[in-house]
Order: C-alpha cells, then structure tokens, then sequence
C-alpha cells in the first residue's frame, strides 16, 4: 500500500481545539422497530457548552433529550473537549421518517444539523444496518459492524451487497474503516484490497461520517468499489486492510500510575503512538456461470441490466460522406469487460470499428451509459441505417436478454470512389474484423493525372511570394507618402510654412550681402517680412501702419529710397558704410523681431 | 562560359538520372517486384523535389509488399502535394479500411481543396488584394477625389484578402504541418503523462494521425483524432510532411 498519509484525517479524528467549534448528530441506527429506542447524538466539539432543544417534534416519534456527557483530551498541550447530546428516539408506528435539521446554539452562533432517516418497521426486528451515507451506491441490509467492546479503538468491516453471483457481474463493495472518537493519527490514502479470482475497482474517495456503534461514537472512512467474479465456484475475499498511524490512549509511566491515578487529569495525557493495520473479516461469495442455455450468438460478454437507444447524424449525407450512427448502452454493470452492439442489415453500407466512451454517473464505474459510434458509409443509395441488436445477461432474472433497435431513416447515397458491393461479396468489416489489404484496382497514368505542388512549402512561405509582397507593400507607403507631402504643401498651414523659411533664408542672405547688392536685399527682405508683394506704395502703406517706432519707419522708407537710388540714379549710389549697414540691419532685425512673434 | 556549361551539363545529368530511376520503379512495379520498385521510388523522391504522382506509386508499391500504415502516409502525402488527386484518395480509403481507422468526415477545407487549385487560389486573391489597394489610393491622387475608385478599391481589397485568407486555411501544408503518423506495429499509446506507466488514455491503431503539440524527450505531447489530449512515445510516430 502507498505510505501515503493524508492530513483530512486527522482533523476528522481529533476532537477539535476550543477554537474551532463543529456540531454532527448521527443516529445508533437507521432501522429499528415499533418501541425499540434508537440513541440520536449531537457531538460539540471546541465548546464548553451548547443549547440544544429537550425535544424534537416528529409524527410517530417520540424524541426526548437523555442526557449530556463531556470528554476532555489533551494534545500538544491543547485542551480540547467533546460533547455530547444523547436523545432517545421511540418509534410509534412502522414507516419511513424523517428527522429534521434542528438549531444548535454556540456561544451566540447557531449551527444547523443535518435532516436524518429513519426506517421503523412493525414485524420482527430486522438486524440494524449502520447508517450509509448519501453518496453510497444503495446496498442491502445484512452487515452490522461487528461487536465491540466499549472502547475499542478500531475496527473495519466489508460489506457486500451480494452473496451469490454471476461470472462478470460487478457487486458492490464497501469498506468501512471506525475509529474511536477518542483518539487521533492518521491513515492511509487507499485500501489494501484484492485476490485471486477476481478483479476490483479503483477505489472512490474516502467519505467520513459519524456513528454510534454500541453506545461509542466513532469516525468511519467508508471506501466504495465493485468487484467483478472471474471464475465460478466459491470465491474467497481475503480480508482489505488500511494502515494508519495512531495515537491511542495510553497509560502513566511504569511504576507512575498510582501517582497519577490520584489526580483527575484528563484524557489524552498520557498516549501511545502506533502504526497498525486494520483489517476487515475475509468473506465468501459464491460464483455461478453463465448459463450456456439460451446465450444469444452475438453475445460479447455484458452482464447486468440495460437500455439501449440509437440516434443517427447526419440525416442527409453525400455521395461518400459518412454517417455517424451513435448507439448509447445505458444502466448498471459490467462496462469495462462487454463488447459493442452489432449492426444487422447492414448490407449496402460499409461499416468500421465503433470507438466507445464511457460516462459514470457514480463513483465505481457501476451505473453509466457508454456510447458507440459507428461510422458508415453506404456503398449503395440508402434510406434506413442498419439495425442494431444487443445482447447482455441479466443476473437479476438469470436470463439473457435482447435490445433491437428498428433502422432509422436516413437519406445517404453511395460512396463514389468505393466500389460497388457485387453480389455474393462477405459482408462489412466490423470491429476487430479489418478488410483485407485492397490496392487500387486500376492502375492509372499517374504521371498524366497528378500535378499539384512540387514543395512542402506553402505558397505564402516561399521566399518570391514574400519579396514580391514586400516590394509592393514599399511601393503602396511610398504613394502614400509622396501623397501625403503634396497635400501639405498645398494646404494653408504648408504654404505659411514656405512663405516663413522663405523670409528666414532671406534675412539670411542679407547678412552675407555684398555692398552692391546690400540694399535691394534689404528692400526684398522688407516687402517679403510685410507681405507686400513688389509693389512700393502697399509697401509703404503697410510701414506705416505698422506698429513700429516712427523712428524705424522713417529708416525702413530710408532703405527703400536708397534701393531706388542705388539702381536708378546716374552714376548710381555710394555703396553703404560699416554703420550705415549696421544701422539698416538693427533696424531689420527689430522689424523681424516683432514679426516672428 | 565553361563553368556555366559545366553546371548545366551536370543539372542536366542529374534529371535524366532521376528519370532513369523513376523509369526503373515503374518497370519493376509493372514486374511485380513491389520491394525493389518502392526502393527506387524512395531514391527518386530524396532525389527530385516531392511529386504527388510519385508518392502516390510509392504508396501503392508499398501496399503491395502489406505495409499499410506506410503506404497511407504516402497517400496522404500525395493528397497534400494535390489535394484533388482522386486515385490517391480514393487508394487512401481503401488503405484505412485496411487497418480499421474509420473515415473522418469531410470539412468544408476538405471540399474546397479537392475543387479549387490553392496556389491558384492564393495567387489570384494576392493580386485582386493589391489592385485594391493601388485602386483605392488611386482616389485620393490630385485631380479630385473619386468615390467610385476607393469603394471599387476596398472590395477588391476585401475579396482578395477572403481568397488568401482561405487559401491560408485550407492550404494542407499549413493546417497539416504539426500531423503525424502512428507506424508503429500494434499502434501507439495516449497516455496521461510522459511516463510508462502512466494511465493510458486512448489506443491507436496503425495508420492514425496524431497532431504533436510539443515534445519533451521521447514524448510527444499530442491531440487524437478524437479531441483527447496526452503524450506518445515518439518512436514510430513519423510527420505527415517530410523534415527538410
């Protein structure tokens, strides 16, 4: 077994610090007879006290509070404490009954319990079955734990649901694990469980209740499973076992006891630690065979009880196209070890291997539905799919039993390239059936009728589609942009901007103006900073409504006279002196100045 | 001069040679020597760039010599290179059938490749996406903006852009380029995890298609044909497209 400890166990087995408080009730039975009293207990745990009704209102039950006990244990040095709320319940009449949930006060919380069963029944009395819990697969009566003395620590029992079956037939199992409440540890993730002759189930997960068993109350790991007989004749169950560590009450050092026995410590003081393996009782079941009488030829091993439902899509297919017939095996048995339905009338359709899936709906693989599919093609027109028949053995009549499902209509034509199915030709290959290995029958001038690529690499892959992409997605953004540039040239905004550098290289080249040339640069830059054109008088217009200082008009009108004499005066005009320029370019510079801003 | 005659004299040495082999295949298949003629088949495709025609021979020798799962994969590898090559699809079905793998239904790439040449296809939508694209920037050249030229540019676009788009998807080089072959005798195994001892998931016979998702060591991590996901053991799982 795997030395796999799990932790939950643990918590489930200790009682709980004073901080952590819990409430659980768990009836001593869930059966019992007219006047036969059964012990309904709430257990608090991590509380000193609890308020709890003195009755329980239930038609047909008398429910009285009995008593109270408290159990202290000490671990780690951490007291922790267990109560509990023992009432007795008094059937009235037989039938089923149901004990509500019911309030539970902590130190101001409330905590509701769970609604629990109760079976009463008027003959004689039935051996009392402990309580299963809600998730258990439903298991006949027949297995009280064994008896135990007050106290005892542990104990484990296997239950059975049935005791003679057949070859094949998956039987329920449970292991239950008690612990005394008392004590703490852990144990084992899995059970040991297993024999010859017989196959087992993986396990579920381990559910943990609460029970009285005789008067103490105990923590069960219960484990589901099933098992399957393989051979007939007597089968023995050898015993399951789940290892666990535990701490169990101990007693006083040697020679201490009579010391301590004076005091009135509590539980838990003193404990001993172990690893034990706990054991079920080996059991017996008995296996019959199969009857041989009856067994329908088709039969592929399925033993339980069935339904069986069909569904086909699509309802139209095409010349070649398959049609998908889905058959759903639903119920409880042995879904592992049966084989698929098989096709009837199915001539006219070529048929595969069906793949199969299971769907469990518990925790062991009993009860579910599996679903076939086949998948068809028909080799000549068709109107209904093939039938389909199973065949499976009922354990509860001992009988075979037979499913037929009628063909469904369906709207399929014939395959193309599969040949025609010429008259005496065997049958469809079926599951576990393949067809002989077919060539094609014609051998055509391949180099004729094959062309298609010659490279694994894809059209989009290769390096020419890339490059020529590429080159015109450049040229694409090279339009773009050649585009964009003329639209901003020619939009206002692109104009102002060439007008200004065209001023700016103008200031420029003044600087850099020989003295021929100074004044017709100067006068240049003038009509070009006030936008005037090549007409003087706007020119002169715009100097003086401008807000320049009178004294940097009357020079600017200077720069435009001496321009005209320079250029139209016989002899011409003296070229500008050092300062003379200076002068000019100051004035110029405050001109620019102001119109930048 | 003499170099480049050289090079030609030597290429041109090279395709008689591979047309000797191919000559040499089909002889011995027509002699019923399926072994020798799969061999020479082989040697001409390691030889010549992939020919659907040549792995469709190939396949077929191969299924005459009783290997199946190998003469599927050159079918399908056939189909690949001309997805509308009847005879290879047709030998591929009767291959399947052979070794148990039931017909996967046909999808809509499936029906578009066995009717429309992909390259064709691409090729075409390439074009109609780029004159759209000139077309539509036509409209903004000076002289005026034109309506009619940038709507008339973007569904040519948009109609182009559809054809490489479905030629991308449907192209089997592409949509096929991470599928693999089980050879392996007996099938292979989708297990949980990549260990032997590991639940097992799903058996696979011979001659089914796996698409590897990755790889760790001598495991692949991969998709059955039925949606289950798990890990193979890469022995004997070949790619449906040769490695280069």
């Amino acid at each position: 077994m795997k030395r796999v400890f799990v932790s939950l166990a643990l918590s489930a087995l200790l009682p709980v610090g004073l901080h952590a408080q819990e409430v659980a009730v768990g009836l001593s039975a869930n059966q019992a007879q007219v006047g036969e009293p059964v012990q309904l207990m709430v257990t608090v745990r991590g509380a000193r006290g609890a308020d709890v009704p003195q009755t329980l209102e239930v038609k047909g039950l008398r429910i009285n509070l009995a008593g109270r006990s408290t159990q202290f244990e000490m671990r780690n040095l951490k007291m922790s404490s267990t109560l509990t709320y023992t009432y007795l319940v008094v059937p009235q009449f037989e039938g089923e009954f149901t004990i509500p949930s019911f309030d539970v006060r902590i130190e101001g919380k409330t905590f509701r319990t769970q609604a629990m069963r109760l079976s009463v029944g008027g003959g004689t009395r039935v051996p009392q079955t402990p309580a299963l819990p809600q998730n258990t697969a439903p298991l006949p009566p027949g297995q009280l734990p064994p008896p135990t003395e007050e106290g005892e620590p542990f104990f484990a029992d296997l239950v059975l649901s049935k005791r003679k079956v057949y070859v094949g037939e998956v039987v329920p199992v449970e292991l239950r694990f008690y612990f005394n409440s008392r004590i703490g540890g852990q144990v084992g993730e899995r059970p040991n469980f297993g024999g010859e002759g017989l196959t087992v189930q993986k396990f579920s997960n381990a559910a943990k209740r609460e029970q009285v068993v005789n008067g103490a109350n105990y923590v069960v790991f219960s484990f589901q499973s099933a098992i399957t007989a393989v051979k007939s004749g007597t089968l023995q169950i050898p015993e399951a076992s789940l290892e666990a560590r535990l701490q169990l009450p101990g007693r006083a050092p040697q020679g201490m006891g009579d010391f301590f026995n004076n005091f009135p410590l509590p539980q838990g003081m003193f404990t001993d630690n172990r690893e034990v393996t706990i054991k079920t009782k080996p059991a017996q079941i008995e296996v019959l065979p199969l009857p041989k009488e009856g067994r329908p030829e088709d039969f592929s091993g399925a033993v339980g009880r069935f339904a069986m439902e069909a569904t086909v899509s699509p309802k139209k297919a095409s010349s070649g196209e398959p049609v998908n017939l889905k058959v759903a095996v639903s119920g409880q048995g042995n879904f592992e070890g049966m084989g698929a339905p098989v096709l009837t009338g199915d001539e006219g359709w070529r048929s595969y291997p069906p793949s199969d899936k299971f769907q469990s709906t518990d925790s062991i693989g009993f009860t579910g539905e599996k679903t076939y599919e086949f998948a068809l093609i028909a080799r000549q027109d068709q109107t209904r799919t093939p039938g389909v028949r199973f065949s499976y053995f009922d354990p509860a009549t001992g009988k075979y039993s037979e499913l037929v499902q009628e063909p469904l209509a369906v709207d399929a034509k014939a395959g193309g390239t599969t040949p025609p199915v010429a008259s005496g030709t065997p049958g469809t290959p079926q599951a576990g059936k393949p067809a002989p290995s077919v060539a094609p029958a014609s051998t055509p001038d391949v180099t004729v009728m094959a062309g298609g690529a010659t490279s694994w690499t894809s059209l989009f892959s290769r390096r020419e589609f890339l490059i020529a992409n590429a080159s015109l997605a450049i040229a694409w953004l090279a339009v773009v942009l050649v585009l964009t540039m003329r639209k901003f040239t020619e939009s206002r905004a692109g104009r102002e901007l060439a007008r200004k550098k065209v001023v700016r290289d103008a200031f420029a080249g003044l600087k850099d103006a020989g003295p021929p040339d100074f004044y017709e640069k100067a006068r240049d830059y003038i009509y070009l900073r006030l936008d005037a054109g090549a007409d003087d008088l706007a020119a002169a217009a715009k100097i003086d409504s401008s807000a320049l200082s009178p004294e940097a008009k009357a020079s600017l009108h200077q720069v435009i006279e001496r321009h005209g004499e320079t250029k139209y005066a016989a002899g011409g005009s003296p070229p500008p002196s050092v300062e003379e320029r200076q002068s000019v370019m100051s004035i110029l510079k405050e001109l620019e100045a102001r119109y930048e801003k | 001069m003499k170099n480049r005659l050289a090079l030609v004299f030597f290429l041109a040495l090279g395709a008689f040679a591979r047309a000797d082999l191919l000559s040499d295949a089909r002889a011995r298949f027509q002699d019923g020597e399926y072994d020798q003629a799969a061999k020479l088949f082989e040697q001409s495709l390691e030889k010549s760039p992939p020919s659907a025609a040549v792995f469709y021979e190939l396949g077929r020798a191969l299924n005459k010599t009783g290997q199946e799962a190998r003469s599927a994969l050159n079918f399908r590898r056939a189909l690949i290179l001309d997805p509308r090559f009847a005879p290879a699809r047709s030998a591929l079905q009767e291959a399947n059938v052979a070794l148990g793998i039931p017909p996967v239904k046909q999808g809509w790439r499936t029906r578009v490749v066995e009717r429309i040449p992909l390259d064709a296809l691409g090729l075409a939508g390439t074009v109609l996406f780029w004159a759209g694209a000139f077309a539509g920037l036509s409209a903004f050249f000076p002289r005026g903006f034109r309506g009619g030229r940038l709507v008339a540019g973007i569904l040519s676009l948009l109609l182009g852009l559809s054809l490489v788009l479905a030629a991308w998807l449907c192209d089997p080089r592409i949509s096929l380029a991470n599928t693999a072959v089980v050879l392996t005798n007996g099938g292979s195994s989708l297990r949980s995890s990549p260990a032997d001892q590991s639940e097992k998931l799903a058996s696979l016979p011979q001659g089914s298609t796996i698409d590897i998702l990755s790889q760790r060591g001598r495991w692949f991590y991969g998709q059955a044909p039925g949606g289950t996901k798990g890990w193979f053991l890469t022995e004997g799982i070949v790619p449906l497209i040769p490695p280069p």
